[in-house]
């Protein structure tokens, strides 16, 4: 599937092949990609790039680990990314959550909202 | 529902109601099977906080969260954090003389007032609780048996359990956690979101694998016979078969709105 501008990036590359088993209708792929680029846009970082963000390197011995305050400056992001869409309700946890949804099969565990049914 | 069931039934659940309340009553139930386990000189090794999701204030709430255990905090009904107490040996030495005295250490096994005095505490009790390995060896083991045994009680009330690590430093400053009380798990508890079977059964290796007999090396042999019997009565039960497991995450990620 063409994926546009973001499909020189190899963690979507990844993303989208580790979404194959769920077999979704390409609307539902376009549109997963339409708000990650949306994001990336809004953070100034590619998708590689903010893959990357959430890592650092132990100063003493220059080993890279998934960082929690990197994670949660990601959550930060999203709060004002959503804010900054208008997004409100269930769109708000499940369009942020796409992003996540990106971040995870990159190997990054992160969590943020959940919809529950007033 | 029949003990083997119970067993057999256990697994962590992941997808919890978060809007179906869990009875106090039921907790109370999960509670008593910890203060019923199995515990060295007689002693309360295992301490608790139970935390109803939606009598925390918001920062509580919030500050307990981390980018690993969101989700989970957000839909279970019930957390309850559990912890081991370092200050075991408080008391051992009535402890153990009130169990002689009701014949629980009978004499005919040696035990007395003077061997409790002696040698069981004085030589025993005291050195290990001064020891810092040993200490928490012995309160992470009795504190296991007993979360253990609370996990089991849930599941035969007809609730969803799991057990996850959590941020030990927040929770003691939010939860008000004595010095010398040290974190094992938290424990989730709710009706579940997902089935209750949760996809089927863990994998597990034969049990020859992990259990010998006589000597290492001599792999326990199993009898097929009991194994037929355990599937009869539930504990052992049908693996998970992914394909449906696949579906019922997909369904439970549209109804929460989250990642897939």
């Amino acid at each position: 599937m063409n994926t546009g501008p973001l499909s020189g990036e190899r963690s979507v590359r990844h993303w989208l092949s580790e979404l194959e088993p769920y077999r979704e209708e390409r609307a539902v792929t376009a549109a997963r990609l339409a708000v990650l680029g949306a994001f990336c846009a809004h953070a100034g970082k590619s998708p590689d790039e903010l893959v990357a963000f959430c890592f650092l390197r132990k100063r003493a011995t220059g080993q890279r680990f998934l960082s929690g305050a990197r994670r949660r400056a990601v959550n930060g992001m999203l709060e004002k990314f959503v804010a900054e869409q208008g997004w409100i309700g269930k769109d708000a946890v499940s369009n942020t959550n796409i992003v996540r949804s990106f971040l995870i099969h990159n190997g990054i565990l992160i969590q943020g909202a959940v919809w529950r049914e007033p | 529902m029949e003990f083997k069931r119970v067993v057999g039934t256990r697994r962590t659940i992941r997808f919890f109601e978060p809007n179906r309340a869990v009875e106090p009553e039921k907790i109370q139930i999960m509670l008593e099977a910890a203060n019923r386990a199995s515990r060295a000189v007689n002693a309360d090794f295992v301490k608790a906080i139970v935390c109803y999701r939606d009598e925390l204030t918001d920062e509580v709430r919030e500050r307990l969260k981390t980018p690993t255990t969101t989700v989970q905090l957000d839909l279970a009904p019930v957390a309850i954090f559990w912890y081991g107490d370092l200050a075991f040996a408080d008391n051992a030495q009535s402890r153990l003389k009130e169990l002689v005295d009701l014949g629980a250490l009978p004499v005919t096994h040696g035990w007395s007032h003077r061997y409790v005095d002696d040698v069981a505490v004085a030589q025993s009790v005291e050195p290990m609780s001064k020891d810092a390995m040993a200490s928490t060896w012995a309160v992470s083991v009795e504190s296991g048996l007993a979360i253990a045994q609370a996990m089991l009680a849930g599941v035969d009330e007809g609730l969803g359990v799991g057990l996850h690590s959590f941020d030990a430093e927040t929770a003691k400053a939010v939860l008000k956690i004595p010095d010398n009380w040290i974190p094992m798990w938290m424990l989730l508890v709710g009706y579940p979101a997902e089935s209750p079977e949760a996809g089927g059964q863990r994998p597990r290796r034969p049990l020859g694998d992990s259990f010998h007999r006589g000597q290492y090396g001599s792999p326990w042999d199993e009898i097929p016979e009991v194994t037929e019997r355990l599937k009869e009565e539930g504990m052992i039960q049908a693996p998970m078969d992914p394909a449906r497991r696949l579906a019922e995450i997909r369904r439970l990620a549209e109804r929460f709105g989250l990642p897939l």
